[in-house]
């Protein structure tokens, strides 16, 4: 499926209507999204691509002073949540990225830089 | 908070946690909105209790763990839509069964 919109992606490019100004047309897919020829399923994520949706995830829990989060900030003690905030926190972060984090593991994860972590290095990362 | 956690989570700490985030995890399998209500009804619940009860008090908070547990057990069965909670105040006229 990939490989399909892939091709299609790459046969839209010439297509472009061509300025008054003789400039020659470029092509405008994005940068952002990564080529992915040939590939049965997606290429890892960028580590810019997990921060930012991390961050989006822990600002939008309503608790959080959006303001206050960086990607280094501690979430009980710079944000002033308690562990079952915690919980909370880890399972948003299972469903914006598709994936199911042990227990184990979930109870580590304090902080935005330690998600970030976890979930960077994570294969199944979506 | 009465109960912050320190740096390591101590055995009953991490049970609570557990059941905290088993009940999340069942929330997830039911209809949207009954979803919202077993999240609210459960978050309240354990955030009263972290505020209520003395972090000391192993044998109670056993007790709400081993209760939690059981009822954790009967939402994951699929018979069951949802939870609802009715206060039982110390006029008897006002207790209502749901």
């Amino acid at each position: 499926m990939a490989l399909r919109s892939a091709v299609l992606r790459y046969i839209r490019v010439p297509v472009q209507t061509l300025t008054a100004t003789e400039s020659k047309p470029q092509p405008q897919w994005s940068l952002r999204a990564s080529l992915r020829l040939f590939s049965s399923h997606d290429v890892h994520l960028t580590k810019e691509e997990v921060i930012d949706r991390v961050l989006d995830v822990v600002k939008s829990f309503p608790k959080v002073d959006p303001s206050q989060v960086t990607p280094n900030v501690h979430f009980q003690k710079d944000l002033g949540l308690d562990s079952l905030d915690n919980v909370e926190i880890v399972m948003a972060l299972e469903e914006e990225f598709k994936l199911e984090i042990p227990d184990k593991e979930a109870d580590k994860i304090d902080a935005c830089n330690l998600a970030i972590e976890y979930i960077y290095n994570h294969p199944m990362a979506g | 908070m009465s109960t912050s956690k320190g740096k390591k989570l101590s055995g009953m700490q991490k049970q609570v946690l557990s059941l905290y985030r088993g009940f999340l995890r069942a929330a997830r399998s039911k209809p949207t909105e009954d979803r919202r209500q077993i999240e609210s009804i459960v978050s309240a619940e354990f955030q009263r209790n972290s505020k209520q009860v003395d972090r000391k008090n192993f044998l109670y908070i056993e007790y709400l763990l081993r209760r939690g547990k059981k009822q954790l057990d009967q939402l994951k069965s699929p018979d069951t839509m949802g939870l609802s909670a009715f206060n039982v105040s110390s006029s008897k006229k006002q207790n209502a069964k749901t």
